[in-house]
């Protein structure tokens, strides 16, 4: 199988499955996109939908043990799946990176974040201890760090959140890789420093030329930042499309309680935010239905009993997995 | 960093300050009348007095301690009544003993818990774990003085080193392979008991930490499970492994005497218990001393790495 060129990633059929005590898990099952050369994707997805394994899978991060991953991953035309350990070692950082999703827990806390930033570039560029200080300076800078010079010698802790996250950022770029893999980049940061990131990130990608899958559970985050959206619900697709679709003429209703659960500029102040009853289901005794028919306000018999799968919906690049799919004419009511 | 090393030396002279009050009164506890241990038997009550007073020991309490800490620190232990020889010259011929048996000892422990606990840590309950923590399991549970037993019968019969007789301590500046092959039991015998606590130790941290995101985060960079273990996993966690190596090594200044009693070094636990039986009040007040002040020092040295290994220690 050959990868188009403009194909950076195409991700088929993928999934994994953890062994664990009460039995097989499926965090994420038959997931099904492709990723352009510079362009943006965002996962969106309560907690635990399956975005964050999801994530690792396809970059091959997922722990060594207990896991079953089955599918294939397409990374600038390796398949990632079923390869060994030594293999994705040598697309990692340079191909794919990850800018992960907390700041206080992703950085070494006993070593100086210049060295951090150095390991990368001496281990897999082979730099010289020079070149590879000057370029991490370089870095630090890139990512807005003031003074970078005398930050290379701090250690995480003595850095804020924000600050932590650009140095987690410095780390991913280091080697310039075609696809950032961003896991919730702003969740554990203050809300003021969220929007900073997250324009340092996409203003990074547009000067160094990055595809960026953008993970969250934020939709207010992918609205004006990604050109496609992939909705996830216990560890499936739900929806896929154009970000216009998916915010404006999304089919499945749990693309819309996620939308309605957001909270919106135009809402008066103290609007009470629109919960999704219910909580998500139990991956470990997952009915032959829909996952979330239970919750849903729509559900008829046969969502409960067989699973839908993605359908194409009216525009192009848009599906959607619904039984009783919301009316097209619902316009632009939502965002 | 500088204020918390400041604070810790306070405090270490506040400590030795409270242990050499306990040793000198320590001394005033035990019983019988020093004065007829020194004149021997059938010394006359006369007699008896005047040393009583010749050695101070009419006058105030208080003040025969500044007199006695102010001897000290001029590095005057006072001289044995039962030797006739000085105190800190005894223990100077006996310390380095025990330095030399200690460092050795922690060597071989560590040399082999740490590659151990790395390969352990790895694979978690995989054959080679449990075969390891098996192993040292066993070990915890044989005391030193059964493993010293042990293992001069093997190096005796089954490998037929002959060894031991009183005389078998060879000096380092007599000549160095006879000292090390007189060294060599003692250290693997306080090795294999430090090296169990090492291992496990370390072991157990080393687990915890590999959990850690930033393990996944320096995976994700691309670089060898090597040094990923090495740069990455071992210094994190260490920090227990070096607080339990200044207990263990303080312990094993202060409590070494079984092996040096069994294999016949004649280090500190060796002196002290031969002075112990010979009631030699003063040589006894030196070791304690010497041995209380070193765990107090080992303790703060360790402190100290325990800083420079995880500078998140000192800064809240």
């Amino acid at each position: 199988m050959s990868v188009t060129p403009e194909k950076l990633l195409v991700v088929n059929d993928l999934s994994t499955t953890f062994a664990t005590a009460g039995g097989p898990l499926p965090a994420v099952a038959n997931v099904s996109f492709d990723l352009m050369r510079n362009e943006t994707i965002g996962i969106v997805g309560e907690s635990g939908s399956g975005k964050t394994v999801l994530s690792r899978t396809i970059m091959g991060l997922q722990p060594r043990t207990n896991v079953t991953v089955t599918g294939s991953v397409l990374l600038n035309g390796s398949e990632m799946v079923g390869t060994t350990e030594s293999f994705k070692r040598g697309l990692w950082g340079t191909e794919v990176a990850m800018v992960f999703q907390d700041p206080m827990t992703s950085l070494n806390p006993v070593m100086r974040i210049g060295k951090q930033i150095d390991e990368t570039l001496r281990v897999r560029l082979g730099m010289s201890k020079q070149d590879a200080k000057a370029r991490a300076i370089e870095l630090l800078e890139l990512v807005g760090i003031p003074s970078p010079s005398q930050r290379y010698d701090a250690f995480p802790g003595q850095l804020s959140g924000g600050m932590r996250q650009r140095v987690v950022i410095a780390i991913a770029l280091a080697c310039s890789p075609k696809l950032l893999m961003a896991d919730e980049p702003t969740t554990g940061l203050d809300v003021t420093i969220q929007a900073q990131i997250l324009n340092l990130l996409d203003e990074l990608k547009e000067r160094l030329h990055m595809s960026v899958v953008l993970v969250t559970h934020d939709l207010g985050v992918v609205a004006t930042r990604t050109s496609r959206i992939v909705v996830m619900y216990a560890g499936r697709i739900v929806e896929i499309g154009s970000t216009r679709d998916v915010f404006a003429n999304h089919r499945m209703p749990y693309t819309r309680a996620l939308l309605e659960s957001s909270p919106k500029v135009s809402n008066a102040s103290h609007t009470r935010l629109i919960t999704i009853p219910g909580r998500p289901p139990n991956l470990l005794k997952l009915t032959q239905g829909c996952s979330f028919a239970p919750r849903c306000a729509y559900a008829s018999d046969k969502c409960h009993q067989e699973r839908p799968e993605l359908q194409q919906a009216d525009q192009p690049g848009h599906s959607f997995a619904c039984w009783n799919p919301l009316p097209i004419t619902r316009g632009d009511s939502a965002s | 960093m500088l204020r918390y090393v400041i604070r810790r030396i306070l405090m270490l002279i506040g400590i030795i300050f409270v242990i050499s009050i306990g040793s000198f009164f320590l001394i005033h506890l035990l019983p019988g009348n020093i004065t007829a241990v020194i004149e021997g038997p059938g010394a006359s009550p006369e007699n008896q007095a005047k040393l009583y007073k010749l050695l101070g020991l009419n006058r105030p309490i208080y003040e025969q301690y500044f007199v006695w800490i102010n001897n000290i620190l001029h590095g005057n232990l006072g001289t044995s009544f039962i030797s006739q020889t000085s105190v800190a010259t005894t223990i100077g011929n006996a310390l380095p003993i025990d330095l030399e048996m200690m460092f050795l000892s922690q060597i071989l422990a560590f040399a082999a818990a740490i590659p151990m606990a790395m390969r352990s840590a790895r694979k978690p309950d995989g054959i080679v774990d449990r075969f390891f923590s098996a192993g040292s399991f066993t070990m915890l549970s044989v005391p030193p003085f059964i493993v010293v037993i042990l293992l001069v019968l093997f190096v005796t019969y089954k490998l037929g080193i002959p060894h031991t007789g009183p005389s078998s301590y060879v000096s380092l500046r007599a000549d160095l392979i006879g000292n090390l092959e007189s060294m060599a039991l003692p250290a693997i015998t306080l090795a294999l008991g430090s090296f169990v606590i090492y291992f496990r130790v370390l072991r157990s941290d080393l687990i915890a930490t590999l959990q850690e995101e930033f393990i996944t985060m320096a995976r994700s960079k691309g670089i060898s499970q090597r040094r990923i273990m090495w740069r990455h996993a071992f210094r994190p966690s260490s920090v227990a492994l070096l607080g339990a190596a200044g207990v263990n090594i303080g312990g094993l200044l202060a409590g070494g005497f079984v092996v040096q009693y069994l294999l016949n070094i004649p280090g500190l636990g060796y002196t002290l218990i031969a002075s112990i039986n010979t009631d030699d009040y003063l040589l006894v007040q030196g070791i304690v001393l010497v041995v209380s002040v070193g765990v107090v020092l080992i303790n703060f040295i360790f402190d100290f790495i325990i800083n420079i290994v995880d500078p998140r220690i000192s800064r809240e």
